[in-house]
């Protein structure tokens, strides 16, 4: 099915997609999905709940055994991986997953190959994407001897310079400090400025709390949740059924509430929280009248 | 006596300009509960491997100083001997277990160690049932979740009745559920058999609330070790780059501010129970 | 169908007499009917010792997959048969497929009842030494671990442009550098890893290991080593003394 792209299609449309592994179980069992050109979507849940084989079914490495997935409106089904990973970028966990060329520039041209350009363009997208990620002065290093944090950078790199147009992260700020992760939210929000649209598989609360719209939880091969990020994580039945965790937020307000101290229905990022405690300890401290709450 | 004992020590692994570990001075005691933070690249991993002897005899390289657990100098004493009273979990628990099934995995240690039969099956009891895997007795270590093959890998160790346990990111690859079960598993067991546990961790929100001391590590120095109260309210914590638990960063904010006076709290409970004795 | 024919060698745990026997004595087994199907060339000998192997297997419950085992040679057995009846003759086709047939039968009883679990400890009680015996079972241990290991590196490379097919034959070798490096890398580290943990654990330490289970030599065992060693010596004699057997056991086909 071919559908007339306009800015109310989803850029990625999934209908009652299952998908069972070869022992007959199944990993996905029904799941319908809309995502639209240049959101910001976290999927979270359960190690096992179906993430990743969710999302390989956008690049095609996963076709689904009943139902549809529809990337720019093309059935993921009459494609083949090659074709949809030109349009479906995908950064799995762990780097030295792909790494295998003699030098950082050549890995670079290694993801650019099957694109269709010409020697000039592959050189000057290699230059611009490594120049992009601090990683020029490495330019004829061997891809084995980058740091940890380099190497995840240049697997990131390797997509980006691919230019799709959806670009999918499992598990991207896995054992980073808050240095790499600041770096990678950047990341985000420059290629959200350039109209991409971005899926994050994560486990990291409070990064999705902070810099993520919208949340999917999954649980037992099924989306169980899929909304606001903030409301999606604030009911307990729903984290605990994912096997995540209040965020720290919302575990404080119920602490405070406990106690006998209400926040506002709207305190619901760290700067609000910051703001509340602030009154309310000028409030208790310094017995300046008025700001009742 | 110290139970771990760095004195002066530096190391720089083979074929490496920089030195991994710089003029490490620590005296760590029995029975505590230590986080060990850092950002990435900070020397954290290259400091657990001193403690069992991997770092110097496992791993080429140049070291100078010593380290001594319980006595005992890292260079002289083989590791298998310091295992005896080192354990040490890995970052990826796949890579450690190495048995054809949990049953025989848990009982490698002490086979390797000669230990008897009835011991071994003494020991294995008591750990089956505090890691809660007696299920998986009989499976092989690629049918186990992450959260199974941890519990395994440490049920593993504990079989060996060290009196350090070391675990380097052990909740790298779980998720917040199973993250926080584990890590409330370890501060049970550290109260129970009062053994010290150093933990190297990212995720400060689940771990601050339940150590007693923290070491600050940065490009390979020890930049700080004491209470965690102490840690938490100086000035070297707070502009390290590591993952402030939320809490902290906003009282941290007011106190810069004046706004809040005291101890800044590292876990939620914590700050409840100051603003409750407001009121 | 060739696929087929390794689960002629694939471990499945059974409460059997011959499940239970000692790894040994099923090594002796499958030693020796391989020896006494070499000691003939003849039809009848052959087809005689290829039918003392159903009691065996049956008692193993294991007829279904020797018959699919079987099924899977059928391929080679035609081309043996086409073959030599150009260049030899018919029947000695046929003793070459009987001869086969018990080989492969004999070997594969071997590893359909041998858990790999216990494969480590057979190798020990045959007084191979510990560290030989372990990375045997280490490698078993991480041959599903690689596997899924190699499907991810499949899957990281084909979502930055690899395409697996290509043409041309010294294309298909370049074509494989992107999965095979990464995979000797991983499998490298993983290797050092492994090292790192298995040191930790005092591996090597001692020349007198414990052991958590042992295998026992049990008076099945002797029975049947029995039985093997009689059946030996009765082909071993039946060869030598071939000229004066029954002029039946030399029948063969008039082709």
């Amino acid at each position: 099915m071919v559908g007339k792209i306009t800015e109310k299609s989803p850029i990625i449309f999934t209908k009652d997609v299952e998908y069972a592994y070869s022992n007959g179980t199944l990993a996905l069992k029904g799941i319908n999905l809309s995502v639209f050109k240049g959101e910001l979507i976290a999927i979270m849940g359960k190690n096992g709940a179906g993430k990743t084989t969710l999302i390989r079914t956008f690049n095609g490495l996963i076709k689904p055994s009943k139902g549809e997935v529809l990337i720019n409106g093309k059935n993921t089904r009459l494609k083949s991986i090659a074709e949809l990973s030109k349009n479906v970028g995908i950064i799995f966990q762990n780097p030295m997953h792909q790494l295998f060329s003699n030098t950082i520039e050549e890995e670079i041209k290694f993801s650019l190959k099957n694109l269709d350009l010409n020697e000039e363009e592959i050189q000057n997208r290699t230059n611009i994407i490594l120049k992009t990620f601090n990683l020029d002065k490495y330019r004829k290093r061997s891809p084995l001897n980058l740091s940890g944090g380099e190497t995840k950078k240049l697997a990131i790199a390797s997509i980006f310079c691919r230019n799709s147009d959806i670009l999918v992260f499992d598990e991207p700020t896995l054992g980073q400090d808050s240095r790499e992760i600041a770096f990678f939210t950047n990341l985000v929000k420059e290629e959200l400025d350039k109209g991409k649209t971005i899926v994050i598989v994560t486990h990291n609360i409070e990064f999705a709390m902070e810099n993520v719209p919208r949340t999917i939880l999954m649980a037992d091969g099924r989306i169980i949740a899929d909304g606001p990020t903030r409301s999606v994580l604030n009911k307990e039945f729903l984290t605990e059924k994912s096997s995540l965790v209040l965020p720290q937020l919302y575990q404080f307000n119920s602490e405070l509430l406990k106690v006998g101290i209400k926040c506002p229905d709207d305190v619901n990022s760290r700067n609000k929280m910051k703001s509340f405690i602030e009154n309310y300890l000028k409030n208790k401290i310094n017995i300046i009248p008025g700001e009742n709450y | 006596m110290d139970l771990i004992n760095f004195n002066n020590f530096s190391y720089r692994y083979k074929g490496n300009e920089e030195y991994a570990l710089n003029n490490i001075t620590l005296n760590i005691q029995e029975n505590k509960f230590i986080l060990l933070a850092g950002e990435t690249g900070s020397g954290k991993t290259s400091l657990i491997r001193c403690m069992n002897g991997l770092i110097p005899q496992f791993y080429a390289g140049f070291y100078k100083g010593s380290v001594e657990i319980a006595g005992r100098d890292t260079v002289k004493a083989s590791i298998a001997d310091l295992s005896t009273i080192v354990g040490i979990v890995f970052q990826n628990p796949e890579n450690q277990l190495v048995a054809m099934t949990v049953e025989n995995e848990i009982a490698f240690g002490m086979e390797n160690l000669g230990i008897s039969r009835d011991e071994m099956i003494k020991r294995m009891d008591e750990s089956v049932k505090l890691m809660e895997i007696e299920h998986l007795l009989h499976k092989a270590p690629f049918e186990l979740s992450g959260g199974e093959q941890q519990r395994v890998a440490l049920a593993s160790i504990l079989v060996l009745e060290p009196k350090i346990l070391i675990l380097d990111e052990p909740t790298a690859l779980l998720d917040p559920y199973m993250a926080k079960k584990i890590l409330n598993l370890l501060k049970a067991i550290q109260d129970e058999r009062d053994i010290t546990i150093i933990i190297s961790e990212h995720r400060m929100d689940l771990i601050l609330p339940l150590v007693n001391e923290i070491i600050l590590m940065k490009d390979g120095y020890v930049i700080g070790y004491d209470t965690k109260d102490k840690i938490i309210n100086g000035e070297k914590f707070k502009n390290l780059k590591i993952n402030h638990p939320i809490i902290y960063s906003i009282f941290n904010d007011l106190s810069i501010n004046k706004t809040f006076r005291g101890n800044i709290p590292s876990s939620i409970p914590e700050a409840i129970n100051y603003l409750k004795d407001l009121k | 169908m060739s696929l087929e024919f390794l689960n002629a060698f694939k471990f499945m745990k059974k409460n059997t007499f011959l499940h239970n026997l000692d790894p040994r004595s099923k090594l002796l087994f499958s030693i020796i009917y391989t020896i006494s199907a070499l000691l003939f060339t003849e039809i009848i000998p052959l087809t005689i010792i290829l039918l003392c192997l159903l009691p065996v297997i049956i008692s193993g419950r294991l007829l279904k997959q020797w018959i699919k085992s079987i099924r899977g040679l059928f391929f080679l057995f035609i081309i043996i048969i086409i073959l030599n009846t150009f260049f030899l003759s018919l029947a000695y086709a046929i003793s070459m497929i009987l001869r086969i047939s018990i080989m492969v039968s004999a070997f594969s009883i071997f590893f359909l009842t041998v858990d790999p679990n216990d494969l480590a400890l057979s190798l020990i009680s045959m007084k191979v030494p510990y560290e030989y015996a372990f990375s045997f079972s280490l490698a078993f241990r991480f041959v599903p671990t690689i596997a899924t290991e190699a499907q991810n590196i499949i899957d990281a490379q084909q979502s930055r442009g690899y395409e697996m097919q290509t043409s041309g034959f010294i294309n298909q070798i370049k074509n494989l550098f992107p999965l095979l490096v990464p995979l000797i890398i991983c499998s490298i580290k993983r290797a050092f890893n492994v090292a790192e943990a298995l040191e930790s654990r005092a591996f090597g330490s001692q020349k007198d290991r414990t052991f958590l289970y042992k295998i026992n030599y049990s008076m099945k065992d002797w029975i049947f080593t029995l039985y093997l060693v009689f059946f030996l010596i009765f082909a071993v004699f039946v060869r030598f003394n071939f000229i004066s057997m029954p002029v039946w056991l030399s029948w063969s086909l008039p082709v």
